[in-house]
């Protein structure tokens, strides 16, 4: 059996600014799974998260579908989105939070050509929720860029933290 | 040495190690005609835990064996899923270990699962196995968190992933990794 | 290839058990911690909680998490107040005799200044209708960088208390780096 080191970063941000996106661009090929770890901020007010959005290779049809898990700390439920217009990252915290919610992203065989891509993600914050999602991309494109939003008007704040890493199968 | 000895361990083990510990073992990426079986053979045991990543079009309950060992009563099983509203189920079957994800979403919903064995080789524990699935068909799908249990003390040499009735669709792919400890 | 996923340490229960897993003097040159347990408890229960301090802290914690028990719904639980319930559910000595629970926390972050969001996900297997999976959301809510992460058999002590981490139990701290 062939054995290789794998789990390499690919690139990683750190906002110095409030950016409206943060894009991963020229993701390359030779990977089989994408993990992105998240850790952002909003600049939304308020006391409410709202979601962390994904786009990709700028698709912004309604091409996007999710099912999620989320616990309150007093019920689990499940819940489902269809024919989005973005995937569902997790959430993101509001400006005034102390606190992020963090989110371990997992883009599976991202760089198929043959079928539709399927994105696992947990995330979570401890005074909020927690919570899980399977998302679909319905495209057999592969996945070379990443698009992060957050929803409205508002931007993802800075000191947010992105990064990307590659896992290679033998 | 400290009268504490015993009482609790400190970082004892001394492995600052240099090298990536999360090293890709084996991949089975399945051709045109399908597959019913994906086998992972010949495992070494130099590793701490293992990880599967596995990405298939077509979703169906995955039986999940070790060791070539078929007898069923060694093995259990425990879920639960959300189902795209209300709350979350809950359930175990006896004398199976299973990857749960079921089928009928059609081949361009993939499954993805992401599968972790803790201490893989170790000959004095049982194996308990740590599962996180899903597939989603806009409209449809299922998101599991499972877990198996196969009552066996030998170190983990061999996984053969199988379904019934249906098979592993061409352009699934299932990637073994090891992570040193 | 840089090396990205590192073991820093890890560490065995011996013959006797441990009360607790202490990773102390951890470098701040990482970018994530990831924390792996499979331990199994001589509490006289089917599941026994494994409970996680940061820095030695007994303080400001708080966390959410889905559980499921093999039967019915899954429920969702919370705790705010001196510990983690990082794996909520383990092992205890009334579970299947050999069966050590699989459990996982990922930190991202760790050396920086926020508060200490982290995620942890287990399963504690048991040969009966009645085992434990869960998803957790978990939170520190104090800004200093974490250099020591301890794994608990105990609720109010750091280093544990009456009960023992049984022979076998593992514990691995691994770190991952953005560099």
């Amino acid at each position: 059996m062939a054995a290789g080191s794998t789990y390499t970063k690919i690139s990683s941000y750190t906002l110095g600014s409030n950016q409206t996106t943060v894009t991963f661009s020229s993701i390359p090929s030779t990977y089989t799974d994408l993990v992105l770890i998240a850790v952002p901020f909003s600049t939304q007010a308020g006391t409410s998260s709202n979601t962390l959005r994904a786009n990709f290779n700028s698709d912004v049809s309604s091409n996007y579908s999710y099912t999620l898990m989320y616990g309150d700390g007093t019920s689990a439920v499940s819940q489902r989105g269809t024919n989005a217009t973005f995937a569902s990252f997790g959430s993101i915290s509001q400006t005034s939070a102390t606190a992020p919610y963090i989110s371990i992203i997992h883009l599976m065989n991202y760089s198929n050509t043959t079928n539709y891509k399927s994105i696992l993600v947990r995330d979570g914050r401890g005074d909020e929720y927690v919570e899980a999602w399977v998302n679909t991309w319905r495209s057999n494109s592969a996945i070379n860029r990443i698009d992060l939003t957050r929803d409205g008007s508002n931007q993802i704040k800075s000191g947010s933290i992105f990064t990307l890493y590659g896992i290679a199968a033998a | 040495m400290p009268s504490h000895l015993g009482i609790y361990a400190s970082q004892i083990s001394g492995h600052l190690a240099s090298a990536s510990s999360y090293e890709s073992i084996a991949t089975v990426n399945v051709g045109s005609g399908g597959t019913t079986s994906i086998t992972f053979s010949s495992i070494p045991s130099t590793y701490a835990h293992l990880q599967i990543r596995g990405y298939s079009p077509s979703g169906a309950y995955t039986n999940m064996r070790f060791n070539g060992d078929t007898t069923a009563s060694n093995y259990r099983y425990h879920y639960t899923v959300a189902t795209g509203s209300g709350s979350l189920s809950s359930g175990s079957a006896a004398s199976t270990a299973y990857l749960p994800v079921t089928g009928g979403w059609g081949t361009s919903s993939p499954l993805a699962m992401i599968t972790d064995i803790l201490d893989y080789a170790s000959t004095t524990k049982y194996k308990t196995i740590r599962d996180f699935e899903g597939i989603d068909a806009n409209g449809s799908g299922e998101l599991y968190m499972s877990s198996d249990l196969w009552m066996s003390t030998s170190a983990i040499s061999s996984i053969v992933l199988s379904r019934s009735g249906a098979t592993f669709g061409q352009y699934s792919s299932f990637a073994l990794y090891g992570i040193k400890g | 290839m840089a090396d990205t996923f590192t073991l820093i340490a890890s560490s065995t229960a011996g013959a006797g058990g441990v009360t607790a897993f202490d990773f102390t003097s951890i470098p701040s040159t990482y970018t994530d911690l990831v924390l792996k347990w499979s331990v199994r408890q001589d509490l006289s229960a089917v599941a026994a909680s494994d409970f996680i301090y940061i820095n030695g802290s007994q303080t400001s914690y708080i966390g959410r998490w889905i559980e499921a028990s093999g039967a019915g719904s899954a429920t969702s639980y919370g705790y705010s107040g001196n510990f983690t319930y990082a794996n909520p559910e383990g092992n205890g000595a009334n579970s299947t005799a050999n069966a050590f629970s699989n459990a996982e926390i990922y930190i991202p972050s760790y050396a920086g200044s926020y508060y200490k969001s982290f995620a942890s996900i287990n399963a504690m297997e048991n040969n009966a209708a009645t085992a434990y999976v869960s998803l957790g959301a978990n939170l520190w809510s104090n800004g200093s960088a974490i250099n020591r992460v301890t794994i608990s058999t105990s609720a109010t002590s750091v280093t544990g208390g009456a009960q023992k981490f049984l022979q076998y139990s593992t514990a691995y701290l691994y770190g991952v780096s953005n560099a």
